[in-house]
């Protein structure tokens, strides 16, 4: 499918979030792609870093005691 | 808004979450223990390097140390969060040792087994009670059930062995009972003050609807200089 780059405003809902942020992101193929990948690794960063274990505790896996101190 | 735009909206979002879902699962299943394994190793190391100083400190000490009390000093208050043991129980596997850690907090488990604030100290008179995860953060407990009458629960604080022996457990409770943590723990069998030792963790293995505990009382000890007790040599 050819897409032919047209100045389109973002909320034309011509693709989703995903296509939304790969028709912004700068230079060619090979660069999108390898941004998309450092955005990807961002991403899981700070989930791993920061969301999941603000949420695992969260999860019943954690009492372990029997007078929940 | 046309169906396309619907559809394409749901998709997306079912992707995400979906995605989401995925690394939640490999991070508790994984990378909690990757974490814990990390975080158990480093104690165990800070425990060692406190132990190799001590000795010396110790050494020098002794002399001066006054004889009115016979009986081995008993250990300092434990500092919350720090390690002050190594737990060894061969019925978990061979190599397995766990740090000790003072306090039972969601944080301290983190980085090994934890004990219960206001229990007794270790080999002390009362009822040293020890909490553990059964699942995530290194499995410390996960063949918890596994563990029989006789098997032993071996703990050094770096002057001393202890070798605790099983006598009641798994026993199966409820989150609330606290009673088994008593210096004479109800339906533990024990009738009178001892030196004892429980452990709990949780129960079913990956819920929170119960507890599974283990009962042990203080076998014998041995200072470190004698080598490691009978029930860690193979």
């Amino acid at each position: 499918m050819v897409r032919v780059a047209t100045p389109v405003p973002w909320c034309d809902g011509r693709d989703g979030m995903y296509g939304w942020i790969w028709r912004h992101l700068p230079g060619n193929v090979w660069v999108r792609a390898l941004i998309s990948l450092v955005l990807v690794l961002a991403m899981v960063y700070v989930l791993f870093q920061y969301v999941f274990p603000w949420a695992e505790p969260l999860l019943p896996f954690n009492d372990v005691t029997v007078d929940n101190q | 808004m046309s169906v396309r735009v619907v559809v394409r909206t749901v998709s997306e979002l079912c992707i995400t979450v979906g995605t989401l879902i995925v690394l939640f699962v490999v991070y508790v299943l994984f990378w909690t223990g990757v974490k814990a394994d990390n975080a158990m190793d480093h104690q165990i190391d800070e425990l060692q390097k406190q132990w190799s100083k001590g000795a010396v400190a110790q050494g020098t000490q002794a002399p001066s140390g006054d004889r009115a009390t016979a009986s081995p000093k008993p250990p300092g208050p434990y500092t919350y969060g720090k390690p002050f043991a190594v737990m060894y129980i061969p019925r978990l596997g061979f190599t397995w040792n766990k740090p000790l850690l003072e306090g039972t907090a969601t944080d301290v488990l983190k980085k090994g087994l934890g004990h219960y604030r206001g229990t007794a100290q270790l080999g002390q008179t009362g009822n040293f009670a020890v909490a553990g995860h059964r699942r995530t953060y290194g499995d410390p407990f996960k063949d918890f059930p596994e563990l029989r009458r006789g098997d032993a629960v071996v703990l050094t604080d770096g002057t001393t062995w202890f070798t605790y022996r099983i006598d009641k457990g798994p026993y199966k409770t409820l989150p609330s009972d606290i009673e088994v943590i008593d210096p004479v723990p109800r339906k533990s069998g024990y009738t009178r003050p001892g030196r004892y030792l429980t452990l709990t963790t949780c129960d079913p293995e990956w819920g929170h609807s119960h507890r599974l505990i283990v009962w042990a009382h203080l076998d014998s000890t041995q200072p470190v200089e004698a080598g490691k007790p009978q029930a860690l040599r193979r």
